[in-house]
């Protein structure tokens, strides 16, 4: 009986997890101020592909920019992104746009579904640097 | 552990196997050693590290073949509870097979769960994030470990078979949503790469291959803890049931010597 208790707690933690994490809505950078919950003065979660040669690191602030379907947002990041931050890649920032601006307190990287094998010969450049790859 | 099978009733002292081996779960204990082997072999050896994730997409080839089998092992939960539930037999066997399955299923989700977060803060940056994908996961992961509680709750074998087998079919249509909550909401976790409906897998051949091996090799170990699982739960209920005998035994004893 305790262990079944335990698990309604915990399923109960989990939904509320859940629900608490959706209130940073999920936004994609051209949705910004035109989809309903993707207003620019709340908290949002916002998907975008970090724009080829954007990235600068000064002083442990990262500064990049995301694009989407055409729309570019400058992102601010105290910190070094962890994972497989780099340029061209799908990434989801956490924060709150002052100025224009998406002051950002959490990273992640977004990974597609698509995998392919290492190869140090490739010298083109990455296909993928392309918008509304996401 | 012996040779004496659990049906074939060899001429014993005890009526009781003496061990849950069988030649046959012999054979399957060699291939799941084998196919291990060859799963490190190319997990870790033959299969390339990944353009973007280098070396971290080793983990796919233990993270997707345990949660395939952990939903393959719910899905015979629930089979074998139907079978129970619905069966005119009502054998007590379709009941043991769902509780097996189920304990294993959770075991292997429980290896998807941590490798993945090790995965998540890797190429995500973070070993967990409440979306879509990880919450329906945890979810399902816990409904499971309730199924466990259920099955524990007492009474006897038929009660404990009839509550854990309704409770088996139920919990099994969340497999569903976890697959397509990917596609349902937006996520952080990628989307499908090989179980998808357009058919166009973008994967290395080496590394779809690697996985296979890894879904071989899981595959098996699953058969192999499945048969011996069932059968020491059926040792498990013969202990129990043995128990009850000897204390009404010795109730009815006590009885007959109060009696003048």
């Amino acid at each position: 009986m305790l262990v079944l208790g335990g698990v309604l707690v915990a399923g109960g933690v989990i939904v509320t997890q859940f629900l608490g994490s959706a209130v940073d809505y999920y936004c994609n950078v051209d949705e910004i101020g035109t989809r309903s919950g993707c207003d620019d003065d709340r908290r949002l979660r916002v998907q975008g592909t970090v724009e080829a040669d954007s990235v600068e690191l000064d002083r442990g602030t990262t500064t990049f920019v995301i694009t989407f379907n055409g729309a570019e947002l400058p992102v601010r990041y105290e910190g070094e992104p962890g994972g497989i931050f780099k340029e061209c890649l799908p990434v989801v920032v956490h924060g709150q746009i002052v100025d224009g601006t998406l002051e950002g307190d959490r990273v992640e990287v977004k990974h597609s579904e698509e995998y392919e094998a290492a190869n140090e010969d490739r010298l083109e450049p990455d296909p993928r640097c392309e918008p509304g790859t996401v | 552990m012996t040779t004496t099978d659990l049906d074939a009733g060899t001429p014993a002292r005890t009526s009781a196997p003496r061990g849950t081996g069988t030649r046959a779960t012999r054979v399957l204990g060699i291939a799941t050693v084998v196919a291990m082997a060859w799963l490190v072999a190319f997990g870790l050896g033959f299969s390339p590290a990944d353009r973007d994730q280098e070396e971290s997409v080793r983990i796919l080839y233990v993270h997707v073949p345990t949660i395939w089998i952990a939903y393959l092992a719910f899905v015979v939960t629930a089979i074998s509870s139907g079978c129970y539930l619905f069966g005119r037999k009502k054998s007590l066997g379709f009941d043991r097979v769902a509780g097996a399955s189920a304990e294993i299923g959770v075991v292997f989700m429980a290896v998807t769960l941590i490798v993945g977060a090790l995965w998540g803060r890797l190429t995500w940056g973070v070993f967990w994030q409440w979306d879509a994908r990880l919450t329906t996961t945890a979810l399902l992961f816990v409904t499971y470990i309730g199924y466990l509680a259920v099955r524990r709750l007492g009474g006897s074998h038929h009660q404990r078979a009839k509550r854990s087998a309704v409770l088996g079919l139920l919990a099994v249509l969340e497999i569903p949503l976890v697959h397509w909550s990917v596609r349902l909401w937006r996520s952080l976790h990628q989307e499908a790469t090989v179980l998808r409906t357009d058919g166009d897998i973008s994967m290395d051949g080496l590394m779809l291959f690697s996985l296979f091996v890894g879904v071989i090799a899981f595959t098996l170990l699953y058969v192999w803890l499945l048969l011996h699982r069932s059968r020491t739960m059926f040792l498990e209920d013969l202990i129990e049931d043995r128990g009850l005998d000897q204390a009404l035994a010795a109730r009815r004893a006590e009885a007959e010597e109060v009696r003048p």
